[in-house]
C-alpha cells in the first residue's frame, strides 16, 4: 500500500528553484532515509510533504488523497513532523508537551479524554521518556528533549512519521538511542523518512535511500545499491574510501585525509 | 489553588478600595461615579493585559505588547483630531483612528505570499511614530485642547458618562467581552506556537489563519479600550509576565489570570492617581511609577 505519492513537485523560494520536479513513493512500513549535500532540498521535501509549505506545482498524496484536500488537523492525525530543533520559549513539563501532541484531536473548548491520556501514557513510555514526565523541559539535555519531542509526534498516533536530522549534535550513545527507536517505531508499523546527515547511520538503519542533488533525486534504492565511491565524489564532490560494516551486509564510509 | 483564591481576594479588594477610598466623602452620587470607574477600569486593565499575552504568546516575543501594532497610537491620533474638531474627547473617532491604522499597518505586512509576522511588528512600531509625531503636531497647532490630548495619550478612567455616549461606551463594552471569550478558545494553539511555527504547522495549525485572525480581533480590542480611557501604558506589558510567574506557561490559565491581575492592577493605580496628590494624575503615569519597581522586585526574586 502506498503511504505517501509525490508527483512532480515544484518548489522554490523567492525565485529560486529549491525543489525541481522530484517524485517518489514511500510504501507503508518503509523506513525511507533522505540524504545529500547541504541545499539539495531534503528538508524542503519534508516540509513539502506534510504542508508546511504548498509545492507551485505538483501534488503529494497521503494514503492516495491529495493533501490540499485533507483539513489540516486529519491530515495531523497521519502524519507527524520532528523538526531539526525545536526550541522551548517556554518552560512546559514534558507531561504538556506530550498533551499538546493531542490537538489535531481535540475540538475547540474540547478537554483531554481518556483516549488521549492513554495516547499520552503509550507515547511516555515508548519513547522511554516517563521518568521525565514531571520535568520542566528545559531542565532536560538535548538528547533527552529529542526524545520528547518524538513522544510528541507518537502522541499524534500517526501512521507515517517524518524526522530532519533528528541526531545531528547528539553524542554517540543518543544518537543510537535515537535510531534505535525508531527502528522500534518501524516494526511497529510506523512509516518513517529520515532526512540525516550521517550516512553511515543511514546505511545502517534505512531500507531506502533517496540520494538528492540540486533539487533532483539523483538516485533511489537500497544503501547497499547506492552508496559507492563514485556516485558520492559525483554528489558530494569529495573521495571515499568504502567498506561493507563488520556485522551487516550495508556499506559504511571512510574519508581519507589529504597528504598521506 | 491558593494562588487562584489569594489572586481573586486581591481583586475583590481592589474593588472595594477603588470604590471607598477617595477625597470626597461618600454620598450615592460618589458611588456611582466610582462605580463607573471600576467598571472601566476592570474591562480596560483586563482586557490590556490579555491582549498582551495574546499578542506575546503569537509573536513568540515578550516584549511585544498592545501598543507594538500601531493600533493604540491610531486611536490616539483619531481622537486627538476628534478634540481638535470638537473640543471635546470623542470614542467614534479615536476608534476610527485605530482601525484605520490597524488596517494599514495589516496592509503594509502583507504580500503576495501572505502575511508576514515579523513585519508586522516592524509596520506596527515604524506607524506608532508616525502617529505619535502627528499627535504631537496637533498638540502644537491646537494650543488649548493639550490638556485633553495629554489624558487620551497617559489614559484616564473617569471618562464622564453622559446619555450621549453611555451607549456607545456599553456597546464597546459588551462587544470587547465577547471578543475576549472568542480569542481565549485559542489557548491550546498558543501553547504550541511557542514551540515555533514548524512544530504548530505539522500538528495542524494554519498559521497565517491564526495570525490574521488574532492580529484584527486584538487591534479591534485595543480599538475599542483606547478610544473610551485613552493609551494606558505597561499594563499590557507586565502583567502577562507577571501572570505567567505565579501560573505557568499554560495559556489556558495565565490568560485569564492575566485578566484579573490587569484588572486589579489597573483598580489599584487608579486609585492612586486620584488620591495621591490634590490633582488627578494620569493613571498611564502611575502604572509605570509603580510598576516598575513591583516588577523588577518579582524578576529578581
Amino acid at each position: 500500500m502506498t503511504a505517501i505519492e509525490v508527483k512532480n513537485i515544484q518548489f522554490s523560494y523567492n525565485t529560486e528553484d529549491v525543489i525541481e520536479d522530484v517524485s517518489f513513493t514511500l510504501h507503508q512500513g518503509e523506513f525511507l532515509g533522505i540524504i545529500g549535500p547541504n541545499g539539495a532540498g531534503k528538508s524542503t521535501i519534508l516540509r513539502l510533504v506534510c504542508r508546511i509549505l504548498t509545492p507551485r506545482l505538483g501534488s503529494v498524496l497521503i494514503f492516495d488523497k491529495n493533501i490540499t484536500m485533507i483539513r489540516r488537523k486529519i491530515l495531523a492525525q497521519q502524519i507527524a513532523f520532528v523538526p531539526q530543533e525545536t526550541y522551548f520559549a517556554l518552560n512546559f513539563t514534558v507531561e504538556h508537551i506530550l498533551i499538546m501532541g493531542r490537538y489535531p484531536y481535540l475540538g475547540v473548548f474540547q478537554r483531554e479524554g481518556r483516549k488521549d491520556i492513554d495516547a499520552v501514557e503509550y507515547a511516555l513510555e515508548q519513547a522511554d521518556v516517563t521518568k521525565f514526565r514531571k520535568r520542566p523541559i528545559n531542565s532536560l539535555s538535548s538528547g533527552e528533549r529529542q526524545r520528547v519531542v518524538i513522544a510528541r509526534a507518537l502522541a499524534q498516533q500517526p501512521k507515517i512519521l517524518l524526522l530532519d536530522e533528528p541526531t545531528s549534535h547528539l553524542d554517540l550513545h543518543h544518537q543510537f538511542a535515537i535510531m534505535e527507536l525508531l527502528k522500534k517505531l518501524n516494526t511497529l508499523g510506523i512509516s518513517i523518512i529520515i532526512v540525516n546527515h550521517d550516512l553511515n547511520l543511514a546505511s545502517l538503519y534505512c531500507q531506502r535511500l533517496l540520494l538528492m542533488h540540486e533539487g533532483t533525486i539523483y538516485a533511489d534504492g537500497t544503501p547497499k545499491s547506492l552508496i559507492n565511491e563514485k556516485t558520492l565524489r559525483d554528489v558530494y564532490g569529495t573521495s571515499v574510501k568504502i567498506i561493507r560494516h563488520p556485522d551487516r551486509d550495508v556499506p559504511q564510509i571512510f574519508l581519507h585525509p589529504q597528504g598521506e | 489553588m491558593n494562588k487562584i483564591v489569594f489572586t481573586l481576594v486581591i481583586f475583590l479588594a481592589a474593588i472595594a478600595i477603588a470604590i471607598l477610598v477617595g477625597p470626597t466623602p461618600l454620598s450615592p452620587e460618589v458611588i456611582q461615579l466610582r462605580l463607573s470607574r471600576v467598571i472601566l477600569g476592570i474591562v480596560a486593565g483586563g482586557i490590556l493585559a490579555f491582549c498582551g499575552g495574546m499578542l506575546q504568546g503569537l509573536f513568540g516575543n515578550p516584549l511585544v505588547e498592545p501598543y507594538t501594532l500601531g493600533s493604540a497610537s491610531g486611536a490616539a491620533l483619531g481622537g486627538s483630531i476628534g478634540i481638535l474638531i470638537f473640543g471635546t474627547i470623542s470614542p467614534i473617532f479615536a476608534f476610527l483612528g485605530s482601525l484605520g491604522v490597524g488596517f494599514f499597518v495589516y496592509t503594509i505586512a502583507t504580500v503576495e505570499g501572505g502575511l508576514l509576522r515579523d513585519r508586522l511588528i516592524l509596520a506596527g512600531v515604524i506607524m506608532s511614530f508616525l502617529c505619535s509625531s502627528l499627535v504631537m503636531m496637533i498638540m502644537v497647532m491646537g494650543g488649548r485642547e493639550l490638556y485633553e490630548i495629554l489624558y487620551l495619550l497617559m489614559g484616564y478612567l473617569g471618562v464622564i458618562i453622559n446619555p450621549a455616549n453611555r451607549i456607545l461606551i456599553m456597546i464597546l463594552v459588551v462587544i470587547s467581552l465577547g471578543l475576549v471569550i472568542f480569542l481565549y478558545r485559542y489557548h491550546r494553539e498558543l501553547d504550541i506556537i511557542s514551540q515555533g511555527l514548524e512544530t504548530a504547522a505539522g500538528l495542524g495549525i494554519d498559521i497565517q489563519r491564526f495570525s490574521i485572525v488574532v492580529f484584527l480581533t486584538t487591534s479591534l480590542l485595543i480599538g475599542s479600550i483606547v478610544s473610551i480611557v485613552g493609551a494606558i501604558g505597561f499594563v499590557g506589558l507586565i502583567i502577562p509576565h507577571v501572570s505567567k510567574l505565579l501560573f505557568g506557561p499554560r495559556h489556558l490559565y495565565n490568560l485569564p489570570a492575566s485578566f484579573i491581575l490587569g484588572a486589579t492592577f489597573l483598580l489599584l493605580a487608579d486609585t492612586l492617581s486620584r488620591t495621591v496628590t490634590v490633582y488627578e494624575l494620569p493613571v498611564g503615569v502611575v502604572t509605570s511609577l509603580v510598576g516598575v519597581p513591583f516588577f523588577i522586585y518579582l524578576y529578581k526574586r
